[in-house]
């Protein structure tokens, strides 16, 4: 027993070296499931407002590339709201439909708001914060774009903020589609450059070239179909391979990132409800 | 008793520059600067072991909870603050009853720069692969772990020369 307390006492510090280091590895490795660890992560409430603050002062000097964006898109959409009233007054109903219980399907997405309070680019795992979390809508799994392209996927949301899984992390992939042959394929982040990610699963036989541009296929329920993801920027193909190797470039600049929306799918809950009973019998 | 309010400040000071600052500075794409192990390197050279090991803790979980990482920061930073006394022990020779603190007067220029180039290192490498998590990408990572431990050195190398005392 005297020994045994000897011991203890004599390699204290080496005992409480592995006990910290026991619970530092725990951390990284319960950190898979997110949910767990919200507290300790940058969507707790106290975290996240002392970024939203410095965050104020940084957005300042991003305000300019904002307002371009968002001048721009602005023009278009008023394009877009033009071509389609013209388009509306030509199909003109001649009687009102009956009672409409379900969503019509051009209303099945809208968009809230958000703007990014907190992201990085340097390493494997990248996340992103959102200023907008529970009482805003925001629900996990629910889709994240830009103006310019896909830019993520919620992962965890408090009653105020939300923690996005950009493109820019290893753990996620986004099934893409070429806009011209609708071939598709995973895309995945290849943890070097935050410009440009890999495309997979492309077989040889599919013709594509330089240039031409990625959207999302809209197979899985966060995305709907066609938003941009990136332009191929080269590919090669090994003589044994089945698969080629295409660099895409990213269409979403994840450093100047400031003003994203998150996509609210109504039927979520419905088609995933189908999904699930479909493939349980 | 002001020692110790000292090193408080400079845990806050550190914390915060780390995390609003440099965490933000993406050299290369992705070489990011960690100089809140300086608050470790700063301990008293005879700063009791356990303690080290506690403060090690704390200051590596604050640096997670800001930076999305849980459990990395913390694991690397409870790794240097074990290793600390032995490399202190294999680099100077302090006299019983002397507690300085570490810097280019009390240990000597050349001594003080291999400790905190060991330290350094040690904390980066321990970080850098908890992160990949694997050896898949191993020349990625190293690559990573030189040029970060380069620009890390000679941040704290800067700050120490500006405080000679």
């Amino acid at each position: 027993m005297r020994n045994l307390i000897n011991f203890l006492i004599q390699y204290s510090v080496l005992i409480l070296f592995l006990i910290l280091e026991v619970v530092s590895i725990g951390l990284i490795v319960n950190n898979q499931e997110y949910q767990k660890s919200v507290f300790l992560s940058s969507s707790n409430s106290a975290v996240a407002s002392m970024y939203e603050v410095s965050n104020s002062v940084v957005e300042f000097f991003k305000l300019k590339a904002a307002n371009e964006t968002l001048s721009e898109e602005n023009t278009r959409l008023k394009n877009e709201v033009m071509r389609l009233r013209n388009q509306a007054s030509a199909f003109k109903p001649e009687k009102k439909d009956s009672i409409r219980f379900h969503i019509p399907p051009e209303m099945e997405y809208n968009f809230i708001s958000a703007k990014v309070i907190n992201s990085s680019t340097n390493k494997l795992q990248n996340y992103i914060t959102l200023n907008k979390g529970l009482r805003d809508g925001i629900k996990v799994d629910m889709g994240v774009i830009s103006d310019l392209g896909v830019v993520g996927i919620v992962k965890t949301v408090s009653d105020k903020f939300a923690v996005v899984i950009p493109i820019l992390n290893d753990k996620i992939k986004v099934n893409c589609k070429f806009t011209k042959s609708n071939y598709s394929g995973p895309l995945q982040w290849t943890g070097v450059d935050y410009r440009y990610a890999s495309l997979n699963d492309i077989a040889r036989h599919v013709t594509f070239s330089v240039g031409d541009s990625l959207v999302t296929s809209g197979f899985t329920n966060t995305f709907p179909e066609g938003i941009p993801v990136g332009r191929i920027e080269n590919f090669k193909i090994n003589e044994g391979d089945a698969y080629y190797n295409i660099k895409v470039k990213l269409a979403v600049d994840f450093r100047t990132l400031s003003h994203v929306k998150v996509i609210n799918y109504k039927n979520y809950r419905e088609q995933r409800y189908l999904e699930q009973v479909a493939t349980e019998k | 008793m002001l020692r110790v309010i000292q090193n408080i400040l400079l845990f806050f000071v550190l914390v915060l520059i780390q995390v609003l600052v440099l965490n933000n500075i993406q050299f290369l794409g992705f070489v990011n600067p960690y100089i809140y192990i300086l608050f470790i390197l700063s301990l008293p050279a005879r700063t009791p072991r356990w303690f080290v090991l506690v403060l090690g803790f704390v200051l590596g979980l604050s640096i997670d909870t800001f930076s999305n990482t849980l459990g990395m920061h913390t694991a690397a930073t409870v790794l240097i603050a074990y290793a600390r006394s032995f490399i202190i022990k294999l680099f100077t020779s302090i006299d019983e009853g002397n507690n300085p603190i570490p810097s280019f007067h009390s240990f000597g220029v050349g001594a003080y720069v291999k400790y905190a180039l060991v330290m350094v290192i040690l904390h980066h490498s321990a970080l850098f692969f908890l992160e990949s998590f694997s050896f898949s990408n191993f020349w990625l990572v190293f690559f990573k772990i030189i040029l970060s431990s380069a620009i890390t050195m000679l941040i704290i190398l800067g700050l120490k020369s500006f405080n000679r005392r």
